[in-house]
């Protein structure tokens, strides 16, 4: 009898043992009591909560303290206060054409190599992620600065399942069934499309971002790279027949809600209600995976709304092509504990922990994807890793005068009626103004 | 006196007119703030205050809330998480035809179940088979909604944690940051008014001309220079003194040339008087320019501390984002987030913002008294 | 900090102020025993902090925007006149110049104007002091928040469409069709100056009601007992009387609008052709990294803009000397 309690008491104590370490490895780092890192960026809640959270994991584990601060004029606020010298330790910047800036002046500390291995080794096509963090320092030299961390699928298109099974619609899979099913929500009196470009002084943001999904669909990958560095003019009739095929979208009175005039006034953010309202507004909403957090409460992923991938055409024999983007962690002062944080966030700890809260994909092979909140998001990190052809938004990578200025104004004016011509002329005068 | 009573009740009138224009941004802005979150960005706030209809889609709970009674399954419940007061007229069970049945009426679905919605959100959904759906079905309803308002917003934002904190930084900021101009520039506007010195009319030319300067030229060099000063003493670049030295600074120019706009239009001759009877520049300031500048000083105090009060950049630049340090605007700010549905928390942290100002409005009304002048000009 | 650290703090930070002026005067009248020949140290202690803060806060910056100018965008290379060649050549800087003018003509009159009648009106009237208020509550209002009051006026929709923006709202009461008032060139410029009349009379309001304190009562009263009416009184006795106050406020609105940018990045950030000089500067100061040398040209273009009215305080203060 004794003998059964206590082989059972083991059996039930491994059990538990063993239960309790089955969770991914946790992160243990050295011993760095008193230090500081401080931390700017452009999230504000429910985000800063869960960097909060993050940075909490790393000071339990190090005896570090970690202070995160969050605006949304971080865009202007960090320039000030690198030119100023007063700079936190980490800056997360939303764009990496403003962290090149940023380096070129002098800013920015490079990272060593043994974080770019950590990258190289964890990160799914590694290369691609280390090469858009490489930028030349003030004296024309590159090196390697910044992490990706947190970043978001853009070629999705959301919809209600419910309001295509009640109209009877298909989710299209290549472009032409797209176009096609535009025009037949036309005709039966729906509205295909919500378009919003309204986003405060970021105005047209979301409009590039058709652009670029637009640009990966009709022509080779390289002929993306080159009109984003601008080896191919911003005015090569390429990019006019882009933005005229953005225009049978947008321009249409009949297939975007609201009208065409409309589409620049309506904020990013109240853009997608059209796809909940009752009658609905419209139909299907293009926009990169972090909008669910703008949905009205209280809906469910899956159920009351989906997204399927933004098609690319059957016989353009372009793949699968997905625009997608990110945030970059970079160092603006060396100090130990400062690197710490930055090779911390490369551990798959941090990313899982995120990947629970919902609204984070990672390219990080070691996060295990069950940690994702919800199969949406499964769906979306198997995109990621997925895709044939990966491409970084092209506006973040643009100089800041062009990815965070002409091309955004440039893009309103084009739905206020301005030719495609015009528009692209004045963008690449803004091009040359810079040169 | 028929023509006084005339004039004035045109005066009155006209009065009216433009308080009528001017309250009707504001007071919708004051309606704003005591709305449902999700209804700000959907139907306009005059709405809030009339019975309107509404169009809403809810949902039915699933299988795992089906009872069984008799032979036939269940599902029943009320579509309405909160009592509001609506009265359903009519509903649907698909998106092409939100209005297809009127209360009571029975719905027949595609699988054979019958559906019904009552005027104040219950629903019976009955089948004869067990329900299978994992999720519950749409249901769409058209209301009407009776004017409503919460308190939820202010909550929101009143007791979110920080915000009184923050209300007492931007105090610590603007008080000091009002009054210290004022001190500063009542000597200097003094000084350039009524005392001789080489170079005054060359100094007030620059003061004119300085009115201009854009603050945002200012910044960086200054935040330079706060820098420095921190290395060389060991001290933090972002302080409380340094963001007070910072709008005396920026407040310096519009002050200096109101206060001395008023010091100069008070009689010459009280001065000279007081001049000849041996009083040096500092008595007469003290003694007699300061309490005939009341008034003035009052609409400057308000001014000036409205200013530093809604100041964003200012505030951003010259201290830290730490809660023992962070001004309400960019609490606020904070609030706002990436979220969407954020005009409740614009609409209701603008208002609650608004009152501090306004308050030191009201206190400083008495101020604003006349005569102090006329009784000194006789003779 | 708690309440009690941060009422100490303040304190003795206006304390300091304060006696400043007290211990330096007292030393000099104990040091010189009231000799009137000393009254330059006596203006020197005057003008001293706010003088020093005058070169810190403001001529600093000046000097150093201009020395930008001549550089290129990382404020390196010296790169002579090109940042005004370019200025001058660029299409955006002559709309821009344009727009202001207009916002220069049409804001500082009208505030002024309202403002004066408001505070002359709302001082004879039984509920002046609320109306002053309610004309004053959109100053006290942030630039954020009059951002969010007037696009719940000037939202568009699409026609059909339920309007959330009160003027649309009553334009489609008349059956006519909705407008985005915001979008339409030229008009929406009028409309953002709208917001901004709307704002700064509030101003000129309180201003104007201190400095009608000064008018003097007994010549008021003569005169409504000669019989003449309130109209009269007004253009004869009010306006004369406040001319250099009528100036000043015009002035500071004047640098007010020549300095906004708030407003219109909160409304249309530029669009629509309804952008102005602070916008550019602003623009070409911050975004994307920043160009000081561009930018800086558009703040000295700004400055440059005031001279006319600078000159015109000048001779009025040349002028009030000679009386």
């Amino acid at each position: 009898m004794n003998t059964t309690i206590k082989l059972t008491l083991a059996f039930l104590v491994s059990v538990l043992f063993f239960n309790t370490n089955v969770n991914a490895e946790s992160y243990s780092g050295p011993d760095l009591s008193g230090q500081k890192v401080t931390i700017s960026g452009p999230w504000l809640a429910p985000e800063d909560g869960y960097i909060r959270e993050i940075a909490a994991i790393f000071e339990k584990a190090t005896g570090a303290t970690v202070e995160y601060g969050g605006s949304d004029s971080f865009e202007q606020q960090i320039v000030i206060d690198i030119k100023a010298g007063s700079p936190p330790d980490l800056a997360i910047f939303p764009q990496p054409g403003l962290a090149a800036n940023m380096a070129a002046i002098g800013g920015l500390v490079p990272l060593n190599d043994d974080v770019k291995n950590e990258v190289l080794n964890n990160y799914a096509a590694g290369q691609s992620w280390v090469d858009l963090a490489t930028y030349p320092d003030e004296n024309g030299n590159d090196q390697f600065y910044a992490i990706f961390y947190k970043v978001n699928v853009k070629s999705l298109v959301w919809y209600s399942p419910d309001n295509f099974e009640d109209n009877g619609y298909e989710v299209p899979t290549t472009m032409e069934d797209l176009i096609a099913l535009t025009e037949q929500m036309a005709s039966e009196g729906n509205t295909p499309w919500c378009i919003g470009l309204g986003s405060g002084d970021a105005t047209g943001w979301p409009a590039t971002d058709w652009m670029e999904d637009i640009m990966l669909r009709t022509h080779s990958p390289s002929v993306y790279d080159k009109w984003v560095s601008n080896e191919m003019p911003f005015n090569d009739p390429k990019v006019l027949e882009a933005m005229d095929f953005f225009g049978f979208f947008a321009l249409n009175d009949k297939y975007v809600n609201g009208g065409s005039k409309a589409v620049a006034t309506t904020d990013f953010r109240d853009a997608p209600n059209g796809l909940f309202s009752s009658p609905a507004e419209c139909m299907m909403h293009r926009q990169a995976s972090f909008i669910p957090a703008f949905f009205p409460e209280g809906l469910e992923a899956g159920v009351d709304y989906d997204f399927f991938y933004f098609p690319a055409y059957a016989t353009k024999d372009l793949g699968k092509p997905v625009l997608g983007g990110g945030t970059l962690f970079a160092a603006t002062n060396d100090n130990q504990a400062t690197m710490e944080f930055v090779k911390f966030l490369l551990h798959s700890e941090p990313n899982e922990h995120w990947m629970a809260k919902g609204g984070f994909l990672t390219p990080h092979k070691g996060a295990d994807l069950s940690a994702y909140s919800s199969d949406t998001f499964r769906k979306l990190g198997e995109i990621l890793t997925g895709a044939t052809t990966f491409r970084f938004d092209g506006s973040d990578l643009m100089p800041g005068a062009i990815g965070a200025g002409s091309f955004w104004t440039g893009m309103v004016d084009y739905t206020n009626g301005k030719s495609a011509k015009d528009v692209a002329d004045a963008i690449q005068a803004s091009w040359d103004a810079i040169k | 006196m028929k023509k006084n009573i005339f004039s004035s009740i045109i005066a009155q009138l006209i009065l009216l007119v433009f308080v009528i224009l001017w309250i009707i941004p504001t007071f919708g802005l004051f309606v704003s703030s005591f709305r449902d979150k999700d209804l700000l960005a959907v139907s306009g706030w005059w709405t809030s205050l009339i019975t309107t209809e509404v169009n809403e889609i809810h949902r039915t709970l699933n299988k795992d809330s089906q009872i069984q009674e008799n032979d036939i399954y269940i599902i029943k419940e009320n579509l309405f998480d909160k009592d509001k007061g609506k009265k359903i007229t009519s509903f649907g069970i698909t998106s092409k035809n939100i209005n297809q049945f009127l209360i009571e009426e029975k719905a027949t679905l595609k699988d054979g179940s019958e559906l019904t919605v009552s005027e104040n959100g219950d629903y019976v959904w009955k089948s004869q088979n067990p329900f299978k759906n994992k999720n519950g079905k749409r249901i769409f309803i058209t209301a009407s909604s009776p004017p409503n308002f919460t308190l939820e917003n202010y909550k929101e934002v009143l007791f979110k944690e920080g915000v009184g904190q923050a209300f007492l930084n931007t105090l610590t900021v603007a008080i000091p940051s009002t009054i210290i101009p004022l001190i500063i520039c009542s000597f200097f506007a003094y000084a350039l008014s009524w005392m001789k010195f080489f170079g005054r009319d060359t100094l007030l030319a620059i003061i004119i001309a300085s009115l201009v300067v854009p603050l945002q030229m200012s910044l960086i060099p200054l935040l330079s220079i706060y820098n420095d000063i921190g290395a060389l003493f060991n001290v933090s670049s972002k302080s409380y003194p340094g963001v007070w030295m910072a709008h005396t600074g920026f407040g310096l120019a519009t002050t200096t040339f109101l206060l001395r706009n008023f010091i100069k239009s008070l009689p010459h001759e009280m001065i000279e008087a007081a001049r000849v009877d041996g009083a040096t520049h500092y008595d007469i300031f003290t003694k007699i320019i300061l309490p005939l500048s009341i008034p003035a000083f009052a609409s400057i105090f308000i001014l000036q501390f409205l200013w530093v009060w809604n100041d964003l950049l200012v505030g951003l630049v010259f201290l830290d984002q730490v809660p023992s340090e962070i001004i309400i605007t960019a609490k606020l700010r904070e609030l706002l987030g990436s979220r969407g549905e954020n005009w409740e928390i614009l609409t209701t942290g603008a208002f609650v913002s608004m009152t501090v100002p306004l308050a030191i409005f009201f206190l400083l009304q008495k101020y604003f008294i006349r005569g102090l002048v006329a009784g000194s000009v006789k003779g | 900090m708690t309440i009690f650290s941060l009422v100490l703090y303040v304190l003795a930070g206006i304390l300091v102020c304060i006696l400043y002026y007290y211990v330096s005067n007292f030393l000099l009248d104990f040091f010189t025993k009231k000799n009137s020949n000393y009254s330059l140290i006596r203006a020197f202690i005057f003008i001293a902090p706010a003088f020093i803060v005058l070169v810190i806060f403001i001529l600093y910056p000046v000097f150093e925007t201009v020395r930008l100018s001549f550089f290129d965008k990382f404020g390196r290379e010296f790169v002579g006149i090109n940042n005004y060649i370019w200025a001058v050549n660029d299409p955006e800087f002559r709309r821009c110049i344009l727009n202001n003018l207009g916002w220069l003509l049409i804001v500082p009159t009208l505030s002024t104007i309202f403002g004066l009648v408001i505070a002359y009106l709302a001082d004879r009237i039984w509920w002046g002091t609320i109306a002053k208020s309610i004309i004053f509550m959109p100053m006290a209002i942030s630039f954020v928040g009059a951002g969010v009051i007037w696009k719940f006026i000037y939202d568009y929709r699409g026609p059909g469409d339920q309007q959330i923006g009160f003027l649309n709202a009553i334009v489609v009461s008349f059956g006519l069709d909705p407008q985005a008032w915001i979008t339409i060139p030229i008009w929406n410029n009028l409309f953002l100056m709208a917001i901004m009349v709307w704002i700064q009379t509030g101003l000129a309001m309180v201003i104007f009601s201190a400095a009608l304190r000064e008018v003097p009562k007994e010549m008021l009263e003569a005169a409504r007992i000669d019989g003449a009416g309130e109209l009269k009184i007004f253009t004869s006795i009010i306006i004369p009387y406040l001319q250099q106050t009528i100036l000043v406020i015009w002035t500071i609105i004047t640098i007010v609008v020549l300095k906004i940018f708030d407003i219109i990045v909160a409304m249309t950030n530029g669009q629509w052709q309804t952008e102005v000089l602070a916008n550019l500067m602003f623009d070409w100061m911050f975004r994307g990294g920043g160009d000081s040398g561009r930018g800086s040209v558009f703040a000295i273009v700004i400055m440059i803009a005031v001279i006319p009215v600078m000159i015109l305080n000048i001779y009025r203060h040349k002028q009030e000397q000679k009386i």
